[in-house]
């Protein structure tokens, strides 16, 4: 038996009877700090106040957090240690397996109840296991993913019993080192020797990534076909077939995830979003409603559920006016919105929007009306650019509200920002047969794809040449702004001239309103840094 | 009531079972941590708590069995240490064995042996096999675990009367489900040989066997997964 007198002890339970019999167990174990806590939240603000060495978690709490979305928010926001221990307490053994959130699994799983033989006996592997892979721990703590690959190789050829977790962390710090020929070869290492769901589901995850989209779905299914209660797999199968156009198809898969798994956000909301683009208005509100209820409780809450949900419900009505129970739902949807989300102007406008909507379809067109024209002067004074399909949205629900002008310049604005983006451009496509708005930009998104391959073959000048004709058409466009100022970049080498420094830092300013959301987010910033030198 | 599949509304049912089960377990829990210690310690105490692990395990079956039927049995193998796992086992059995004077232990062929496989899965058929063993069992059991052939070998052995000839001669028919005129028994064997062939490997599929003698000259059970 370890020796549990200087651990500092959690247990969170609903049910006080159950906290104390946990609590004379840990006694009898030797324990002599343990602190206890009925809810999630109270146990996240006791884990900010006093570093835990190991929590007892029950998984079901009735009322807020459940233990998944506490062991989520502990990890996101680093109040546990990923030497602190996290044993999830669950009143079934499936319900272990149907938690699916496989980016964070807690330490174990205890199936309630269980007697005191039990926990020590659970508590006693998990102390051993944590203290041998301390190296590898501690890494991770520091966020050096280099590290965690050296002490991983370290400990593995120690002890054996180690390996497979050692393998699951060292895929887990190829990926965010970027190495991925490394960690694609780990993976089809581990997959020649077992069928071992967490790799196929990497995997896959990793082609996808890639744009390796035929792969990527041979993997999924083929994992499928051994573990078909797995969502994740779904999921991936989902992603692919939207990439490939097939939302229809997408939509199907996804709904199958969700009747394995109905408790995850994140796929409720993405299946909302295809319900929506696959007009099954009804399939996207049920969807969107279980996305908006379950980030009530979650730190990964979106705003795109509030207005998703709105948006579906303002849809199922088709041409008839909305009854008054949607319009109840839409009115303390949007209402919890802005609560939520107040301060973000962005989201305001697009709130403003979804309500002239609703009330264009509930009777009150005048009132509408102002509201659609207060928000397209709104528009004009906001800090960023919307995101690609926010801004696609906005842009039909425009048209819809009569502000034709503004819908145009809204899409006109979609093609100079993100023209180079097939889909973004599939998706104006759907709005609009204005020829002058759709080959607006056809002229910068050729010039730009020469430029990456010029760039590509190591003719910097060449491509910087290229860049600069496409940035002189679509100076907006943020791909190839940044591929401009990356090339001045390059051709500068260390010691760069002011003129060039003034060039790149001006093309960089024309995309500064790029949305913080956007993937390429990061390397604008990065090329900030160089060229500002802060 | 048209269109009634009676194996959802068992399934659901069973579901239900298994609450009220846990909540009984609960209550009986708070009950006895009120009694004197003497009390406590009572014979009859043991024969609640065995049989309602007994009924726990059968209806957890009962529910596997169905999911095994609509195809939606979660699989979720990893790698364990054997060691560790048999440990869990034997705790989650400590009152029992203790109350019936049962000796239980493990013995692992190494201390670092690994096997691949679901835990949960395993877990629930081993556990039926302990609480059957424990019926037979006169004072001692033993959980072991070896490499064989490439394979490994999970054994369960009882110092007791050992399993009725026919049933070993027709063992073949029990796993396939199709003598079930035991009760349980025979369930609770055809569930296991389930779970084993659920573990896959290559095209090689896990498998259950029974024999008697064994290292205790009773009853062995013995599950090899690949």
């Amino acid at each position: 038996m370890q020796d549990y007198s200087d651990k500092r002890f959690l247990v969170v339970d609903d049910f006080n009877d159950f906290l104390s019999s946990v609590k004379a167990m840990l006694r009898e174990m030797g324990a002599r700090d343990v602190d206890t806590a009925n809810r999630g939240e109270e146990a996240i603000s006791m884990c900010r106040q006093k570093r835990y060495d190991i929590i007892l978690h029950d998984y079901n709490l009735g009322s807020g957090k459940n233990g998944q979305q506490v062991l989520e928010e502990l990890l996101a926001a680093r109040l546990i240690s990923h030497q602190c221990i996290f044993v999830m307490a669950t009143a079934e053994s499936s319900q272990a397996m149907v938690l699916s959130a496989l980016e964070h699994e807690p330490d174990a799983y205890l199936t309630k109840p269980f007697n005191r033989a039990s926990l020590a006996q659970r508590l006693d592997k998990l102390v051993e296991r944590k203290t041998l892979l301390k190296p590898v721990l501690q890494a991770l703590d520091k966020q050096a993913p280099a590290e965690v690959l050296a002490a991983c190789d370290r400990l593995a050829q120690q002890d054996k019993r180690l390996l497979p977790l050692c393998l699951r962390y060292k895929a887990g710090a190829l990926r965010e080192l970027g190495r991925h020929e490394e960690l694609e070869r780990l993976l089809g290492g581990v997959l020649a020797d077992r069928a071992v769901p967490w790799a196929y589901q990497a995997l896959g995850n990793l082609l996808l990534a890639r744009g390796d989209l035929v792969r990527a779905k041979e993997v999924f299914e083929k994992a499928l076909q051994t573990f078909p209660m797995q969502p994740g797999l779904y999921d991936g199968v989902a992603a692919v077939l939207e990439t490939q156009g097939e939302a229809r198809r997408a939509q199907e898969v996804l709904e199958d995830a969700v009747r394995i798994s109905p408790l995850a956000m994140r796929r409720q909301m993405q299946l909302g979003k295809l319900a929506l683009r696959n007009e099954d208005f009804q399939g996207a509100s049920k969807a969107y409603r279980s996305a908006v209820e379950q980030g009530r409780n979650s730190r990964l809450k979106s705003p795109e559920n509030y207005l998703g949900l709105s948006q579906a419900l303002i849809a199922s009505a088709g041409d008839d006016s909305l009854d008054k129970r949607a319009l109840a739902e839409i009115n303390q949807t949007l209402a919890e919105l802005d609560n939520q989300y107040g301060d973000d102007p962005a989201l305001q406008v697009r709130a403003r929007l979804m309500q002239a909507s609703s009330l264009q379809k509930s009777g009150d067109p005048a009132r509408a009306a102002q509201l659609a024209a207060q928000a397209v002067a709104q528009l004009d004074s906001l800090g960023e650019f919307l995101p690609a399909e926010a801004a696609l949205a906005v842009a039909a629900q425009l048209q819809q509200l009569g502000q034709a002008e503004a819908g145009a310049a809204m899409l006109k604005n979609c093609v100079e920002i993100y023209g180079d983006d097939a889909k973004v451009m599939d998706g104006i496509a759907r709005l609009t047969d204005d020829p002058a708005i759709l080959a607006g930009g056809k002229e910068a998104v050729e010039l730009n794809r020469q430029g990456v391959r010029a760039y590509q073959l190591g003719r910097a000048s060449d491509a910087l040449e290229l860049f600069r004709r496409a940035l002189a058409l679509q100076p907006k466009n943020i791909s190839i702004a940044l591929n401009t100022a990356q090339s001045l970049l390059r051709l500068g080498g260390d010691t760069p001239s002011a003129e060039l420094l003034a060039e790149c830092r001006a093309c960089l300013d024309a995309v500064r309103m790029i949305p913080s959301s956007d993937p390429r987010h990061e390397r604008y910033q990065q090329l900030r840094r160089k060229a500002f030198g802060t | 009531m048209s269109g009634l599949d009676l194996a959802t509304v068992i399934a659901s049912t069973v579901h239900d079972m298994k609450n009220s089960l846990a909540l009984l377990g609960q209550a009986q829990a708070r009950w006895l941590a009120q009694l004197p210690a003497q009390l406590q310690a009572s014979p009859e105490r043991g024969v609640i708590e065995y049989e309602a692990a007994r009924l726990n395990g059968m209806l957890v079956q009962l529910l596997g069995l169905y999911k095994l039927g609509v195809n939606q049995l979660p699989l979720y193998p990893a790698y364990h240490e054997l060691d560790d796992f048999i440990g869990a086992q034997l705790a989650r059995h400590q009152e029992i064995l203790d109350s019936r004077g049962i000796a239980a232990r493990a013995e692992v062929e190494a201390f670092d042996l690994m096997g691949f496989f679901d835990q949960e899965l395993l877990g629930s058929v081993v556990g039926n096999v302990i609480a059957n063993s424990i019926r037979y069992a006169r004072s001692t059991l033993l959980i072991g675990a070896r490499e064989e052939n490439g394979e490994l070998l999970l054994f369960i052995n009882d110092d007791g009367a050992g399993y009725p000839p026919a049933m070993i001669e027709q063992q073949g028919d029990y796993v396939l489900g199709l003598n079930q005129s035991s009760g349980s028994t025979g369930l609770g064997l055809y569930f296991a040989a389930r779970i084993a062939e659920l573990h896959e490997r290559d095209g090689r599929r896990g498998r259950i066997e029974l024999g008697n003698g064994g290292l205790l000259g009773g009853g062995e059970f013995r599950i090899y997964l690949p």
